[in-house]
């Protein structure tokens, strides 16, 4: 190795770029600069400000935190549905004096009087919500109008109930308790605050009416099109609205007992502020009860923090609009670019060397010299078939093989001119193979491990696996199941070419050639799903020796094959077997000889092997220039390559153009003959095999005769 | 220090000098199969420049100068001792440009004339005669007229203009500093030049070689022969299509400079006459087959193009062949009684056309 690939080979070693990217990816990563303000807004005060930090002053705080957050949750629901209520700090006020009236002029128990205050703020919320639903009326005026109105309303209660209300005296504990009780040590009304909090994630995240109020926000054309009710829901968000600013009106009356003029005037700002400052978009369909908790407690931080250090009202309120503009500034910016930065650096290319090539050259004395043996393939259901990824055959001589439309097609012998739909999967399916049982074991791309029972049922065998330990994605979850084979215990071994890229970006795990695959075993007896192998450079083809305890599989991006023994002396161990291909291997399966069948989807070119020694160029390469003009594994010829377990190569198939056979992901050796099918082509292949035993299935080379 | 501050900040974000965006064909050079269409193909081994001759066109093929008749390569009228790379018709004559730098003449009133190689002039590319004047573009300094894509590769822009004295033997270098000046047309007092790293068509003065006029700038392949066209207008062809990924490893000199030590030229990731011929070649993500059919509109390294331009130099028609076609890596075209003759350097043939029709 050169000094500059040594020094390329370390830098990529040792540097794991992939994860910034997948940092990036995850959903979290939106409350990362919220809370990273609130850590340094807590931290500031704390220095600035002596005893800012104590409990006492930390007590205090959560009171007031209580009512506010809840009106930040009655903004962050409206906000979450595309709409905006400026109306909350009225709606406040009007709870607060209406609560206060019930109680001390008209006497009434505190139930009572806490059920007519909702329902008076729930009545503003609807008539908000009646207007911006259904009447299609502007979200920012509407409720800038029922502001007013509201206000109007409560002053004029104001002037003729303020004396009354200063009069009457309350006796009653609940109500002592909701003004200044606590629950172990914490305020009664910060402890409904979290209460609700938790209420709503679990509404907004699990739930159906949740998903409708987000589905509704972010799209509301879409929304519309699945069959939401979207003026319904947009009206529900100003009720739900409406009630929540009346219950944290109600909190306001139990705990200062006093009905001033200046109650809940400007909270529509801060209240704005606290929602944006948590991560809440202003655009609707982004956010969480989380963020809008995490701007509450971050505003009431600095609104408290900025009285002690003795800033002037003025003061305060410009601090809080600047911290608007910033925060709305960063949403909108954050909001536009995330995608593009998580575009430019999810992809994330690592050094790989790969040995050099064995020659192809025709008529030289190599192995992998090319000629035209696949020549004399016939064509099954030219046109009629779309993307035969594998291909098998069961004890009846029928052909079954998976199409791009989630078909398991069927072909029936013994012209194959016939063919019926076996099953419809959906999904990707690819690789097969029969159970001991005849059933057929299907892994299914974008879904997972799948069994077709031969009267068709279909029944799902696995989809998950055991999270790699302190891995960033969720591996959990199968993405692209390729190829499987059966050991004779019945244990399912299959492959999983990439954890970090859906089935259809397979070009990208190529480019970024990390090792991003694992080998899966699922257990159908204990149905349980373990990763055995992992970090492979997109396994592909499995397929179980003649010793019972080991098996080959193919390493596509590394050009190679190995094998792993599950058991005897060497369980756990992993062998090469074929270290360097002159092209990328796919599936394996065995030939009637007791050697295998190996598909080389395409050859290497001289150009990508030097670029896999530059991940910096690929880099590049994925971030500037298109897709469709990356430069790729050359998949447009492949040929068959059979060999042994030592690793030789015994036979070598080609057809070079590819006019008769382009495109080869697997080979099927039944009754003497070769079935061909490519994962991008149009055809099954069919190539007599005259030196083969003319009597050979894999069902019996599996499960013995019947 | 703007202007390095603004190459900085271009390279970086990709703009400017370093994008690596490629013209669409749209206008008179829609895309079509008109190439591939052509109802007369005359096969013939790597038909490199083509002529007008008094009998009929001519075009070599390797060493060998043949003749053109009756939709044959006829005969061979001459046998040069290194690879022709350029002819022209010359007072009855022709001449010719070798790989080796050699300019010769055989038949007419110039019968025998040679010029040895001059320094910095060893890259004939094409030529033009005028009463007994022959100009002469040389695509580079360092590099012959076959190495072509090496020279692109290595971003060179040493390219020269000669104009020679038939009679007197007088050579004098008009112009200097050229991107690989491929195709020479006269235009009035000026010359047609094209200049192909550059993607662009220049006028430039026939005297003292001054640059007149930008003609076409920012092709969307590499222009190549020019010569004159049907109503007193040009042709020209473009040998190679530009590339999103060539442009890009174009400005990626590490990859570069590694894939020309260590990759093999044939299967460089760099335009070419002909691609998709071995599995060794670069392939490119749109170039993969699906359901056995190479889309006409992949990215390809090589593909047939020869436009027809007015005298204006204004293009007004196309003749195409396409990524999936079979008449790629056009290197001449040429009028001769009222039909325009191809030649496909790519794919080893000749096709006659009859423009207009």
């Amino acid at each position: 190795m050169s000094i500059a690939d040594t020094i390329a080979y370390w830098r990529y070693r040792l540097v794991p770029d992939h994860i910034v990217g997948e940092i990036l990816a995850k959903r979290w990563i939106d409350n990362a600069i919220p809370f990273t303000i609130l850590i340094v807004v807590l931290v500031g005060f704390g220095v600035a400000v002596p005893d800012f930090l104590s409990i006492g002053s930390m007590t205090a705080l959560t009171r007031q935190l209580g009512e506010f957050g809840l009106v930040v949750i009655a903004m962050t629901i409206v906000m979450l549905a595309g709409g905006i209520d400026l109306s909350v700090g009225s709606v406040l006020a009007l709870a607060n004096i209406t609560a206060l009236a019930m109680m001390n002029i008209f006497g009434l128990p505190v139930g009572a009087a806490f059920v007519i205050t909702l329902a008076v703020g729930a009545a503003v919320g609807l008539v908000n919500g009646l207007l911006i639903g259904y009447l299609r009326l502007r979200a920012f005026l509407t409720t800038l109008v029922t502001l007013i109105i509201v206000r109007s309303i409560v002053d004029m209660l104001l002037l003729k109930y303020a004396v009354q209300i200063s009069a009457g005296f309350v006796d009653s504990d609940l109500w002592e308790f909701i003004g200044d009780g606590k629950i172990a040590q914490v305020p009664f009304s910060f402890a409904l605050f979290i209460g609700i909090a938790i209420v709503v994630h679990l509404v907004l995240s699990r739930t159906r009416p949740g998903w409708h109020l987000m589905a509704v926000g972010g799209s509301r054309r879409s929304a519309h099109n699945v069959g939401i009710h979207v003026r319904r829901t947009v009206c529900l968000t100003y009720v739900v609205s409406g009630t929540l600013a009346a219950l944290a009106g109600f909190l306001f009356a139990a705990r200062l007992g006093g009905a001033g003029s200046d109650t809940g005037i400007g909270l529509e700002i801060t209240v704005l502020t606290a929602a944006v400052l948590g991560g809440n978009s202003l655009g609707g369909g982004r956010g969480s009860a989380a963020k809008a908790a995490l701007g509450a407690i971050t505003v009431m931080i600095i609104i408290n923090g900025l009285v002690r250090v003795g800033a002037g009202s003025g003061a305060n309120s410009l601090i809080l609009g600047l911290i608007l503009l910033a925060a709305v500034a960063i949403d909108v910016r954050w909001l536009k670019n995330r995608h593009k930065v998580l575009a430019k650096v999810y992809v994330s290319p690592a050094f790989r060397r790969l040995p050099d090539p064995p020659s192809t050259e025709r008529g030289s004395a190599s192995p992998y010299a090319l000629n035209d043996r696949l020549h004399d393939v016939s064509v099954i259901g030219l046109g009629e078939i779309d993307g035969p990824e594998d291909v098998i055959l069961d004890e009846n001589d029928h052909i079954y093989a998976g199409t791009r439309t989630g078909d398991i097609v069927r072909f029936f012998a013994p012209d194959y001119s016939q063919q019926e739909v076996f099953a419809h999967v959906g999904g990707r399916p690819l690789g097969m193979a029969f159970a001991r049982d005849g059933a057929l074991i299907c892994c299914i791309g974008g879904m997972g491990l799948y069994r077709i029972a031969p009267d068709r049922q279909i029944s799902k065998l696995t989809d998950e696996t055991n999270r790699t330990p302190f891995s960033v994605v969720d591996d959990a979850r199968l993405r692209l199941a390729d190829d499987l084979d059966i050991a004779p215990d019945g244990r399912i071994f299959f492959s999983e070419a990439t954890i970090r890229y859906e089935m259809h970006e397979w070009p990208v795990d190529g480019l970024e050639s990390r090792g991003n695959g694992r080998i899966i075993c699922y257990d159908p007896g204990m149905d349980t799903t373990r990763t055995i192998l992992r970090n492979l450079n997109f396994p592909n083809g499995i397929c179980m020796t003649h010793d019972g305890e080991s098996f080959l599989f193919a390493e596509t991006w590394s050009c190679s094959v190995s094998r792993y023994y599950f058991g005897g002396p060497k369980a756990g161990t992993v062998e090469t077997v074929i270290p360097a291909l002159p092209g990328y291997p796919d599936n394996i399966n065995r030939a009637s000889d007791g050697t295998y069948w190996l598909a080389l989807v395409g050859i290497r070119t001289p150009s990508l092997d030097l670029a896999l020694r530059m991940p910096g160029f690929r880099r590049r390469m994925a971030r500037r220039v298109a897709p469709d003009e990356w430069l790729f594994p050359n998949i447009n010829t492949g040929c068959i390559v059979r060999f042994d377990e030592r690793g030789r190569i015994l036979d070598v198939l080609w057809d070079f153009g590819g006019n008769n056979h382009p495109m080869i992901t697997s080979m099927r050796e039944h009754r003497g003959h070769l079935y061909i099918g490519g994962i991008l082509n149009n055809r099954i292949g069919r190539l007599p095999l005259p030196d083969a035993d003319p009597h050979w299935t894999g069902p019996q080379s599996y499960w013995g005769g019947k | 220090m703007s202007f390095f501050f603004t190459r900085a900040l271009d390279s970086f974000l990709g703009r400017g000098e370093s994008a690596i965006t490629v013209p669409s064909l749209d206008g008179a050079l829609r895309p079509n199969r008109r190439l591939d269409d052509a109802s007369e193909r005359i096969p013939i081994r790597a038909p490199g420049a083509i002529a007008t001759g008094r009998d009929g066109p001519v075009v070599s093929s390797g060493r060998d100068l043949h003749l053109l008749s009756g939709g044959s390569a006829g005969k061979v009228l001459y046998r040069a001792t290194a690879d022709i790379s350029c002819l022209a018709p010359v007072a009855g004559g022709i001449a010719l440009g070798l790989d080796d730098g050699r300019i010769l003449v055989t038949g007419g009133e110039f019968d025998g004339f040679e010029l040895s190689p001059l320094d910095g002039a060893r890259c004939p590319t094409a030529m033009v005669a005028d009463d007994g004047m022959l100009y002469v573009s040389h695509g580079s300094a360092q590099n012959p007229p076959s190495a072509w894509q090496r020279d692109l590769m290595e971003r060179n822009a040493s390219g020269s203009l000669w104009r020679l004295d038939l009679r007197g033997g007088k050579h004098h270098r008009l112009a200097a500093g050229l991107a690989f000046p491929a195709g020479l047309a006269m235009s009035g007092d000026g010359l047609i030049v094209s200049e192909s790293w550059k993607h662009r068509v220049v006028l430039l003065d026939r005297t003292t070689g001054a640059m007149r006029r930008l003609i076409q700038a920012d092709l969307p392949g590499y222009p190549g022969h020019l010569g004159h066209g049907p109503n007193a207008g040009y042709v020209m062809t473009m040998f190679a299509p530009r590339n999103q990924l060539v442009e890009f490893i174009l400005r990626e000199d590490h990859y570069r400079r590694r894939m020309m030590a260590e990759v093999d030229a044939r299967y460089w990731v760099a335009p070419t006459y002909r691609s998709g011929r071995s599995f060794y070649e670069p392939l490119q993500g749109g170039g993969v087959k699906h359901l056995g059919i190479l889309k006409p509109w992949a990215p390809t390294l090589s593909f047939g193009m020869v436009v027809l331009l007015d005298q204006h130099c204004l293009p007004y028609d196309s003749f195409q062949s396409r990524a999936d076609g079979m008449t790629h890596g056009i290197t001449g075209a040429v009028m001769q009684d009222d039909a325009l003759y191809v030649a496909s350097r790519g794919d080893d043939v000749v096709v006659r056309l009859v423009p207009g029709s």
